[in-house]
């Protein structure tokens, strides 16, 4: 009885925050709201209704929920966009457009085919250059019944069309998604693209080079117009044209856009599972070139949807591609997440890309590069989705993102694999065999979910908007744009499963707007370009219809201007290149723009790679060892530090020469300066000697007093326990001349990370710090790490030492103006640590009362100088960064619990992270259970481990009688400005947090203050990524509390740097782990 | 809500009953002790163990009962100072009417409860049992589950000794080097090695992992009229020639029946899931229950029989898995995708370890030895072991005809060279042999040859 008057109560309380919910809504709607218009008024009555079939089901046809497409365009010129719709087992319809949201359904009259074929993709472009927009329908065809062929539907005027694919040779017929329009030789008919997906074989992946074998039904075809010949023809020439048009590509995202501004449209194709996206760049000789490894580090796994603009007003194209990484945190937990780094490792062998399950946002750099920011804008987990349309839904001159999402049914949900793995199909007869897959498909879980919009709030901040918008759950696929009824903002068309198409009216006000209708009276204006001026703004479009997925927007051009009511040109570059300036053109207008004659050619700048560096004459590399083989539940591998790299006069001859260290099984190197500035590699006999050691930091000092430098190198790895003779740092003893031998002594036999030299009691002896990398084999659990003072030539006793943590870097400097040198150590899990001098060989740990104890991060690297001129020392740190799936916080950092939770002698280190709100764990179900297998008893399912919220849920263990436990709260990168008592954190730019920065040099010198840094980072494990955004930078124009601007580096994209020194005025020596030492401009 | 009431007083009522009535003794037959491992290899089915790990599953439940029936009957000898690490089991208390074959399956039911995952599926079982036998007789029954429990602890702690908690975080198996010859994850899944520390498990009887080092397998070459070479190619060529014959030719029956494989990956648009068999120990197992029911063995020498022969099959995975991370060699299907035929797909899915020796010849070899002990030579059987997974029966006139079928089956499958299964199935005789020279579980010897 009580149990159901808690029921009533519960329900009450949900009716009534219900109802307060919705009266909060109407006070305070977003700018940012669609309202959805009912089919009973708009006539857009329409439904994709899938009915599964015995032999076409999600289970026979892996893309059975994909859903229909949108094209959008005005077919007769009325300046109204019309709709088709594609459907997949029943007619697709077309509806014209008769102003004020009504839609009139003319499918019949106007010669569209009524059957009930599978239609995919659908596009509108004016094939002939008759002025009147024609239609090309993909299809699937070919395949378990299903009998089609794509469709080519010639406007003849008054809303009629003819179907004449046969006739101009457009009839293919196989696995066809989409097809994009383009002149790719610029000789002023649409050429098409026709993108294919590819249906799985009992083999998951081949090797990569079976792209080049051609396949008829699933390969990816160009096909050339030949209209300037005379007559309408399309010749098939994906032979000539370049582009892979085999059974690995799984076509599904397809986009035209000039990527590298050249002034011809290259093409982006998206394909799902292991093969590679293509960047096919136009080479203007009818031939394109694939080139998305030298553009893009890495792209989405199972590519779904693309769209192509400009998201920071930079006038670059940069590139969203959508994925499915779920956002709710059980969903996550209870679906398959990244590859293991093994399958990783094996694809790569293969051939294929580095691919990540969620969302990439491809920022272009100007560098002929994209940098993926999806983390960094928390626009990486959108789950199942389909389709992305990048455009400016509010009017306020930043463009957004609208993004379809939901599956139908859910096939990647692991406990509805685990059922399936159950069921043995060989028993049964095929009827039989039909009804077990009909429960099948029943028993998969079902999830409807809100489509999502991302507001973009400007500097690369996005937030996150469902139904605060007006968004509805649904199952969502294809999409397009265009201001439907002439008010000045753009409207959605969304194609829905099982649910009449959604028409969503926006309802965004008081911000101005300029459209832009492109007109040639001789050709079809795809490809042209669009720029608006106004004051310091650009905003740049360029006309391209096919985008999202399967789906075909407005050919109108819409410029948000926000609260700009000034316009002070409009310039177009035509497909043929000509430029035509518009001027008093006004805000809040739609203006059809004409193309005149006699119109000056534009001069391209294309993007081309840098060449700002050239190759120092230093190779690391690093042994091949995968730490996580032996700690399955590490986030990064401890065995890629270094190498080791000091700058010094070796041999007194008054020149700095360079010492870089080596990997294991890598001898050290000594480079000494010639008189021309440049450098001679020495050969040094006991560097070779010596190159089982991977050397990961070394210093310089005089260590007996002899006037000359030794070094001090340490050497690290996390493949031999603590004490094995390979890990023993080494003292080499300089002979004056720059030649070396080492000192026999007993040294630290530890996984070394960081060495720093200071006389911190001013005896005119130079004192040692030694840090502590990691204990091998214990990830999380502090290693040992101490202050050696230099007692007199060559003895060394340890004053301090303790587990501070796992140390990175470290610094001597006097941080308290007490002229006497003080220690600041920083490193993983670990706060930045001031260690106060406090005389007679005493130091204190005053990191609290300096405000820095909760500080803790992924610290790599430290800088110490008065930046803001205040005469105290300010703290610049390099951190992780913030484009990684794990976010931190004071109120939610990442967790690391450390225990022996199943008594075997081993520690497990368990982390959990905030994963929208709710703290996960961050290894796999499946990867704790291969740890710790009492875990498989507690949970079962999939769904007993998505519930789990915390450490004692997961181990059985209260998070108070966990041995050990570690935080990060802050992963940016951060100047802690010194004040003479504390520290007060200020974040760096947000270029500077796009990627871990592995190393940094502050220039003081001159009136402005620059910080230069380099980075990247890449063997962090699979599941987390690599930080492949931003290889380096120089941050510059210090206003004295952060710097205003920001320019890159140039070094190659995928450059994982670790060391910047300076080597002579106006060059720097950037070295890189596993790769070639590079030597850049600056300073 | 009055009817319910009723019927639970109804219910007391009874049970109270029932208390004043005379004890009846516990029947217990071979079927119980048989219906326990079936129920726990469905189990194991379900929860997917590996080969070696599932070897250790039925090994350990089963000496459990075994000491047991060895403390009641004196035709058998305990095993404690006779395999690694076993002290002498606690002695029952004598006042009590302890039903050993209760306490037999009780020992063996929780122990099979903690070596399984879902203990829900193995609890639902065991109460059946525990509600007949305290229906019927409550004291013997409270007698008997306290002793067997008290076995089952001593044996689970002697378990727990044996290196397996210690084994789940070493190091995965790394193929870090390109080395031809050397291993490589295999398609579709490519998972990584399975048990690369299976040596470190202590074994039963065998003084190590090592002590039946296999001779090695001809040294890897490409060379066309190599030694090595020619057994790859004989696989290739082999499995040509059966795929033309079709599914129906008796080698791919035999090829079908021997698979054994609990985990093949099956790929499916965005799924990747398995379908699920027995082992090929549990294969074994099963044919040791077949067996038993045709000699019409009664409970304690079904125990026996399935003891001594779970040991001899824990053993073989011990001593066949030291020499597959010993010689790391790769399988038919890597070198034929390589070299000969991108496209070639075998029989049978690849399993995910090293392919020198074959675990399936081993085992079978050695199990093969310890059932012709129990059952003599020319014991004929319907193996009908593998009829739940929708294989056919298949007739044989020996255990060691059976035993050379399921070697020679992984050639026809394509998953194994022709070395490696004739030195594993010598591997695994001389492992058996061995056992049973040093194991003195009886003290008739011709107690059950019929």
């Amino acid at each position: 009885m009580t149990y159901r008057k808690g029921i009533l109560a519960l329900l009450a309380i949900i009716l009534v925050s219900c109802s307060k919910k919705n009266e909060e809504l109407a006070e305070k709607r977003p700018t940012l709201y669609f309202k959805s218009i009912p089919a009973e008024l708009s006539g857009l009555n329409f439904t994709n209704t899938l009915s599964p079939k015995n032999d076409l089901n999600i289970i026979e046809y892996l893309y059975y929920y994909n859903g229909g497409g949108v094209a959008l365009g005005d077919i007769n010129n009325d300046g109204l966009d019309d709709i088709y719709l594609t459907a997949n087992q029943s007619p697709d319809k077309l509806f014209l457009n008769l102003g004020n949201l009504r839609f009139k359904d003319i499918t019949a009259t106007a010669g569209i085919a009524i059957d009930s074929t599978w239609s995919s993709g659908a596009t509108m472009e004016d094939v002939n250059n008759d002025g009147l927009l024609d239609i090309y329908v993909s299809k699937v065809g070919n395949y378990k019944g299903l009998k089609a062929h794509n469709l080519l539907y010639l406007n003849k005027g008054n809303e009629t069309f003819e179907e004449v694919s046969e006739q101009v040779g457009l009839d293919f017929s196989g696995f066809s998604t989409q097809a994009a329009f383009m002149d790719y030789d610029n000789d002023g008919d649409m050429d098409m693209y026709l993108m294919n997906c590819s249906i799985h074989t009992p083999r998951s992946y081949g090797k990569a080079h079976k792209r080049k074998e051609k396949d008829s039904l699933a390969g990816d075809r160009f096909y050339e117009n030949k209209l300037n010949e005379g007559v309408l023809s399309f010749e098939n020439v994906t032979h000539t044209s370049g582009i892979y048009s085999s059974a690995l590509g799984y076509g599904l995202a397809l986009v035209a856009a000039d990527i590298n501004q050249d002034g011809l449209l290259d093409i982006y194709v998206g394909n799902d599972f292991h093969e590679n996206d293509y960047l096919y760049i136009n080479q203007g000789d009818k031939t394109f070139k694939e080139m998305g490894a030298a553009w893009l580090n890495h792209t989405t796994r199972f590519t779904m949807g693309a769209d192509i603009g400009d998201m920071n007003n930079d006038g670059l194209q940069d590139i969203f591609t959508l994925d499915m990484m779920p956002f709710d945190h059980e969903v996550f937990m209870k679906s398959g997440g990244e590859d293991s780094d093994k399958v990783s490792q094996i694809k790569s062998d293969f051939g294929f890309g580095k691919q990540y399950a969620r969302n990439n946002f491809q920022l272009n750099t100007g560098e002929a590069s994209f940098s993926d920011i999806a983390p960094m804008t928390n626009t990486h987990a959108t789950d199942w989705s389909w389709s992305v349309l990048i455009e400016d839904y509010d009017n306020d001159g930043l463009n957004d993102l609208y993004i379809t999402n939901g599956i139908y049914k859910r096939p990647n949900d692991l406990d509805y694999i685990n059922y399936l793995s159950n069921t043995d199909f060989s028993n049964y007869s095929q009827s039989q065999a039909y009804e077990i897959e009909k429960k099948l498909i029943q028993q998969m879980p079902t999830l409807k979910l809100s489509n999502i919009l991302f507001k973009n709030k400007g500097n690369l901040d996005f937030e996150r908007l469902t139904t605060d918008a007006g968004l509805v759950p649904s199952f969502s696929n294809g999409a397009a744009y265009s201001d439907l009824d002439l008010d000045g903002d753009l409207d959605l068309v969304v194609n829905n499963i099982n649910e009449n198409v959604f028409l969503l009216e926006n309802e965004t006000q008081g911000h101005n707007f300029m459209v832009v209708d492109l007109a040639d009276s001789l050709q079809s204006t795809t490809g042209a370009k669009v720029r608006v001026h106004s004051g310091t703004k650009v905003l740049a479009k360029e006309l391209t219809v096919t985008r999202g997925f399967q789906s075909a927007s407005s050919r109108k051009l819409h410029f948000g201007l926000g609260a700009m009511t000034k316009i002070d040109s409009v310039q177009i570059i035509w497909p043929d290149g000509s430029v035509q300036t518009e001027k008093d053109l006004l805000a809040n207008s739609f203006k059809t723009i004409t193309k005149k004659t006699g119109l000056p050619q534009y001069t391209y700048t294309p993007a081309i790679k840098p060449k700002s560096y050239t190759k120092f004459e230093y190779t690391h590399i690093e042994n091949k060892y995968f730490d996580y083989e032996r700690e399955s539940l590490i986030p990064e591998k401890l065995s890629v530090e270094g190498p080791a790299s000091i700058r010094a006069d070796f041999n007194g001859d008054g020149l700095q020469d360079i010492f870089i260290g080596g990997a294991k099984y890598q001898a050290a190197s000594l480079f000494l300066q010639d008189e021309n500035g440049g450098y001679q590699l020495k050969k040094t006999p006991q560097f070779a000697k010596d190159k089982i050691f991977e050397d990961v930091d070394a210093e310089v000092f005089d260590l007996e007093n002899d006037g000359d430098l030794d070094l001090y190198v340490i050497s690290g790895g996390n493949d031999l326990m603590e004490g094995n003779q390979n890990l023993e740092d080494r003292v080499y003893l300089n002979d004056g001349h720059g030649n070396f031998e080492r000192l026999n002594a007993i040294l630290p036999r530890i996984n070394g990370g960081s060495i720093s030299a200071g006389d911190f009691n001013a005896d005119g002896y130079t004192d040692l710090f030694l840090g502590g990398r990691s204990i091998p084999g214990a990830y999380g659990l502090p290693p040992t790490s101490m202050i050696l003072k230099n007692t007199s030539e060559g003895n060394f006793e340890a004053v301090m030492n303790g587990r501070y943590g796992m140390v990175t870097d470290s610094q001597w400097s006097d941080l308290n103006d007490d002229g006497l040198l003080d220690l600041v150590i920083i490193g993983d899990w670990m706060p930045i640590t001031v260690m106060i001098n406090k005389g007679n060989d005493r130091f204190e740990d005053q990191t609290l009362a300096y405000g820095l104890e909760n500080t803790n991060g992924m610290w790599n690297t430290i800088s110490i100088e008065d930046l803001d001129n205040n005469g105290h020392k300010d703290i610049i740190v390099g951190n992780a960064g913030l484009n990684l799936k794990w976010k931190a916080s004071q109120e939610k950092p990442v967790k690391l619990y450390l225990d022996d939770y199943d008594e075997n002698g081993q520690l497990d280190p368990l982390i959990f992270y905030d994963f929208f709100g709710h703290y996960v764990p961050f290894a796999s179900k499946d990867n704790l259970m291969a740890q710790l297998p009492y875990l498989k008893k507690r949970f079962l399912s999939y769904t007993d481990f998505s519930k789990i919220k915390g450490i004692e849920d997961l181990t059985g263990v209260p998070e108070k009688d966990i041995a050990l436990q570690l935080q990060i709260h802050e992963l940016r990168s951060m100047v802690y400005f010194n004040n003479g008592t504390s520290f007060i954190g200020t974040p760096l730019p947000k270029e500077a947090q796009m990627s871990t920065i592995e190393d940094m040099l502050v220039n003081t010198d001159g009136t402005d203050k620059q910080l230069y840094f380099v980075g990247n980072y890449l063997d962090y494990v699979n599941e987390l990524g690599v930080s492949d955004a931003n290889p380096g930078g120089v941050l510059y124009n210090f206003n004295g509390t952060n710097f205003q601007s920001y320019r890159p580096l140039g070094l190659p994209k995928e450059t994982s740097a670790r060391k910047l020194i300076k080597i002579s005025d106006g060059k720097l020596l950037v070295v890189t782990n596993n790769s070639d030492a590079l030597v850049i401009d600056g300073l | 809500m009055k009817k319910t009431i009723s019927l639970i007083f109804a219910i007391a009522l009874l049970t109270s009953c029932g208390r004043n009535k005379m004890e009846e003794p516990l029947a217990i037959g071979p079927d119980e002790f048989h219906a326990s491992i079936k129920k726990v290899t469905e189990i194991m089915i379900h929860d997917i163990f590996s080969p070696p790990v599932a070897s250790r599953v039925f090994a350990y439940p089963n000496i459990a009962a075994y000491e047991i029936v060895a403390v009641n009957n004196d035709d058998y000898l305990s095993l404690s100072g006779q395999v690694h690490g076993l002290s002498p089991i606690p002695q029952p208390d004598s006042t009590k009417a302890i039903n050993y074959q209760a306490a037999a399956l009780v020992a063996h039911l929780e122990l099979s409860k903690k070596l399984i995952f879902s203990e829900n599926k193995l609890e639902s079982f065991r109460d059946s049992l525990y509600q007949k036998w305290s229906t019927s007789n409550p004291e013997t029954f409270e007698a008997s589950k306290e002793y067997g429990l008290k076995v089952a602890k001593h044996i689970g702690d002697w378990m727990n000794k044996d290196n397996y908690n210690q084994t789940r975080t070493m190091p995965k198996f790394t193929v870090d080097t390109y080395e031809p010859g050397r291993w490589q994850p295999t398609p579709p899944a490519y998972m990584d090695g399975i048990e690369p520390h299976w040596d470190k498990i202590r074994p039963f009887v065998i003084d190590s992992a090592n002590q039946f080092r296999p001779q090695p397998h001809p040294t890897f070459s490409l060379e066309k009229d190599s030694p090595f070479y020619k057994e790859l190619k004989e696989v290739y060529d082999i499995s040509n020639e059966i795929t033309q014959k079709g599914d129906t030719s008796e080698e791919v029956k035999i090829a079908q029946f021997w698979d054994c494989n609990p985990y093949v990956s099956v790929t499916r648009g965005h799924l990747m899931f398995a379908t699920k068999k027995i082992s090929p120990g549990a294969h074994w197992i099963g044919i040791a229950q077949v067996a038993s029911r045709k000699a019409n063995l009664d409970f304690d020498t079904t125990v026996y029989a399935l003891t001594k022969t779970s040991m001899a099959i824990a053993d073989a995975f011990i001593s066949c898995w030291a020499e597959k991370y010993r010689s790391n060699l790769i399988r038919p299907e890597t070198l034929i995708n390589q070299h000969i035929d991108e496209d070639w797909l075998p029989v049978l899915q690849t399993p995910p370890f090293p392919e020198y020796t074959s675990g399936h010849s081993v085992v079978s070899g050695a199990a093969a030895i310890a059932l012709t002990d129990i059952f003599g030579d020319n014991f004929a059987f319907d193996d009908d072991v593998e009829v739940p997974y929708g294989l056919p029966i298949r007739s044989f006139n020996s255990f060691n005809e059976a035993a050379q079928e399921a070697a020679l089956s992984r050639i026809y499958g394509g998953i194994h060279y022709r070395s490696a299964i004739e030195v594993g199935i010598k591997q695994g005789r001389d492992l058996g042999t061995y056992h049973l020279n040093k194991l003195k579980m009886t003290k008739a010897k011709e107690l059950a040859s019929n």
